[in-house]
């Protein structure tokens, strides 16, 4: 019990410095993902067939295949096969490629999710902005977008929560988020060696976090509840 | 009107990328040209990228401190220093270190490397600068029983997937569970889900026994010998370079004097 | 002069023609009410002369000013071809309201937002909404509305949700109003509110085009009638004329069909 005690601090201290690592990848690929998916549905849905169909195969790509692999190619295939590694060196370039890995995989999940909501808004509700004189991004922005917003809300907080648990992946690419920071103490780290406890603790962090999420979307999901779609 | 360009544009551009992106995959990129300016490179961008693992006494950080240290890492410190550039040590997942070597996300490899036949093939190594062996650890209550190769024979044990010890192992006939890494091996006897470990002498030294991490474990029968390298691109003057700096560092007393601060020195290899 | 002039309105989907040269014309003040069965064409007319159809073939003016013309392709920007066809309104059989605003707000909207392109828009900002909150308020009261100002539709019965929908329509102005089925979504009892508004809007001397299955409705408010069948117009003429009297067979049967 006392080992516990001397070594919760260097723990705790460690396990934070990861998570904080998860929490800006997270944020990061939010910020990306969320805006790029909603560019690559207006894609998908074009009616200009070659944009539609490129962007259809590019989302199917990217979501048909595992989110490891992608995080390995880009950062490996610019240093592998123009024997140029573009990421630039130490944790920063390790980030910089998971965030773009993780931003294109999630606006590609998004993709889908924007394009079903707008899909599902009733064609009346673009004919009556339109006999309203309303132009087409007047009509998506005041009309079509909010009803969208509180359709995708539950699958969208899904995926949200899927991602917090995601981030864990970018240890393939050896960024220290907070699964790794718990497993070092594993194999090892500043004195510290097989210890599973840190591994189980970071379950702690994924917990209160994706709960604080939970919270938010509810809360997200009630201040919609006034209307009906 | 203005739209259908925009669109038609954007689509080009798409598939001109992914033609790039496909067309690039045919080139294959000749390594010896690549590295044959390793050193200029890496003194042209100022930084030595080590690539390690958390693995006292090697290349570990103190309790409390996020600065690198270790054998290794002291000795990597001055050949960085001997090149005029920065020492940057870069943790990495070891199931990579080939691809990260390639892929110039890192330097070197420099983590206690034993120099097995695969990594020999893999990478260009440096001249050997330390012994290790591939030892037995059992717990230490039933350490009298496992005095000899002969007498485990009959145990279960873990060993890390693709390591040195998997390879005396197999040689041997042993029964073995593959585990991630070493020190996953070692939880593996501690919990009792495997008899007993096989892993590096040196790593031993500083995890196993009285006053360390487990305090319950012990080694037993050294299976065999072998050597730590530093591992470099295919091709790399770099591996001339830091012989000759080895060799100086030798003959200076300056590996002498890191060997003694982490209790390595009857492993050197002069 | 005929505030709005329909002339040869052709329109196919695929194969089948579903208007095969349609022309009408109505007064300035006068109802037209357009019947006839489901598959007549009517809806596709009402659609094509509101631009949520492009016709093949023909030509719309309305008060002079050709908004449609098949033969001479439009130059005008986006924004002047919606200026055009805010001269003419619509109110859809299903009420289309947003459901994400209130009541004030689903009238208010499209006014604010034409609100923002005029040129003195930012000098004389609280003073242009102040007026378009005031004509929504005096049309919503007119509706008999006045108390549900801040409800959302979705708290409105059908009834209510279509009176809305008929203040938001005439907001913005329009020379012309269009019906869809107004009553049609409604249930029987609710059909009674909205004939009353159009009843009164008729004694206003608005302008209305009425596509509507209520024959008596048709017949005590309109001053002209519309027959439709199989993409032509059967039949026309004065409201008391064509239901006391129907000239040709088709429209014989159709009224017949619908006594029984």
């Amino acid at each position: 019990m006392t080992q516990f005690f001397q070594q919760f601090p260097v723990v705790f201290q460690a396990l934070n410095v990861g998570f904080l690592q998860t929490l800006k990848l997270f944020g990061a690929t939010l910020l990306g993902a969320l805006p790029l998916g909603l560019l690559i549905s207006f894609g998908s849905m074009s009616k200009f067939k070659p944009l539609s169909i490129v962007t259809r195969l590019i989302v199917w790509v990217v979501r048909g295949t595992p989110l490891m692999i992608q995080l390995l190619i880009i950062f490996f295939f610019p240093g592998l096969v123009w024997g140029k590694p573009i990421w630039g060196g130490g944790e920063s370039g390790r980030f910089l490629a998971a965030t773009v890995a993780f931003i294109l995989n999630y606006a590609c999940y998004f993709s889908e999710i924007y394009r079903g909501g707008i899909q599902s808004i009733p064609v009346g509700q673009h004919e009556a902005a339109q006999v309203l004189g309303l132009s087409k991004s007047q009509t998506f922005f005041r009309v079509v977008l909010l009803q969208v917003v509180k359709r995708i809300v539950p699958p969208m907080s899904n995926e949200i929560i899927t991602l917090v648990k995601d981030t864990s992946l970018a240890r393939i690419i050896a960024l220290q988020e907070i699964i790794w920071a718990g497993q070092s103490f594993m194999k090892g780290s500043h004195g510290i060696a097989g210890q599973i406890w840190p591994l189980f603790f970071t379950g702690v962090y994924y917990l209160l976090f994706s709960g604080l999420l939970t919270i938010l979307f509810n809360r997200l999901e009630k201040k919609l509840d006034y209307f009906k779609v | 009107m203005n739209k259908k360009l925009i669109a038609l544009v954007l689509a080009a551009v798409m598939v001109v990328a992914c033609f790039a992106l496909a067309a690039c995959g045919d080139k294959t990129t000749d390594p010896t040209d690549a590295a044959s300016s390793d050193l200029a490179y890496i003194k042209d961008k100022g930084t030595l990228v080590i690539g390690i693992t958390d693995y006292a006494p090697m290349d570990f950080q103190k309790e409390g401190s996020e600065e690198w240290v270790g054998f290794d890492a002291d000795l990597a410190k001055k050949f960085a220093e001997s090149l005029g550039v920065k020492a940057e040590f870069q943790l990495i997942e070891w199931d990579y270190k080939t691809t990260e070597l390639d892929g110039k996300t890192i330097d070197c490899v420099w983590n206690g490397m034993t120099l097995t036949e695969e990594v020999k093939t893999a990478m260009d190594c440096s001249k050997a600068y330390l012994h290790n062996q591939q030892i037995v650890i059992v717990p230490a209550d039933k350490a009298a029983d496992y005095q000899t190769a002969e007498a485990c024979k009959d145990l279960q044990f873990a060993v890390e997937n693709g390591s040195a010890g998997e390879e005396v192992a197999t040689e041997l006939g042993f029964k073995i569970t593959e585990v991630e890494n070493q020190a996953s091996a070692l939880q593996e006897v501690a919990a009792g889900t495997c008899d007993a470990a096989i892993i590096d002498s040196l790593m031993a030294g500083a995890m196993v026994g009285e006053g360390t991490s487990y305090a319950n474990l012990t080694y037993t029968v050294g299976l065999n010998n072998e050597e730590y390298g530093v591992g470099f691109r295919k091709g790399s003057d770099v591996v001339e370079v830091f012989n000759a700096f080895l060799d100086a560092a030798i003959a200076d007393g300056t590996v002498d004097a890191i060997a003694e601060t982490y209790d390595v020195q009857a492993a050197l290899i002069k | 002069m005929a505030i709005l002039e329909v002339e040869n309105i052709h329109k196919s989907f695929g194969k089948a023609e579903v208007l095969k040269g349609i022309s009408f014309s109505l007064e300035k003040g006068n109802v037209l009410s357009i019947i006839g069965s489901s598959g007549s064409g009517k809806t596709t007319l009402l659609r094509c002369i509101n631009f949520l159809e492009t016709a093949d073939v023909g030509r719309i003016t309305v008060d002079g000013d050709p908004i449609f013309d098949s033969d001479a392709p439009s130059t005008l920007s986006a924004r002047e071809r919606r200026d055009k066809q805010l001269k003419i309104g619509l109110v859809f059989q299903q009420f289309n309201l947003f459901p994400q605003y209130n009541v004030l707000d689903n009238v208010t909207l499209a006014p604010r937002l034409r609100a923002k392109e005029r040129a003195d828009y930012k000098q004389n900002k609280k003073q242009i909404i102040g007026e378009i909150e005031a004509k929504a308020k005096e049309l919503l009261h007119k509706m008999g509305l006045s108390d549900k100002l801040d409800y959302y539709p979705c708290q409105l019965s059908g009834g209510q949700q279509q009176r809305v929908s008929i203040a938001r329509a005439m907001a913005l102005e329009p020379k012309i109003l269009f019906f869809d089925e107004p009553t049609s979504a409604l249930d029987p009892e609710l059909t009674g509110e909205i004939l009353k508004v159009i009843r009164e809007l008729a004694k206003e001397h608005m302008t209305m085009v009425i596509v509507t299955h209520e024959m008596n409705f048709a017949k005590e408010v309109s001053d002209h009638i519309v027959f439709m069948d199989q993409g032509v117009i059967a039949e026309e003429g004065r409201a008391n004329d064509l239901f006391e009297n129907p000239q040709s067979e088709r429209l014989k049967a159709f009224l017949n069909n619908l006594k029984n």
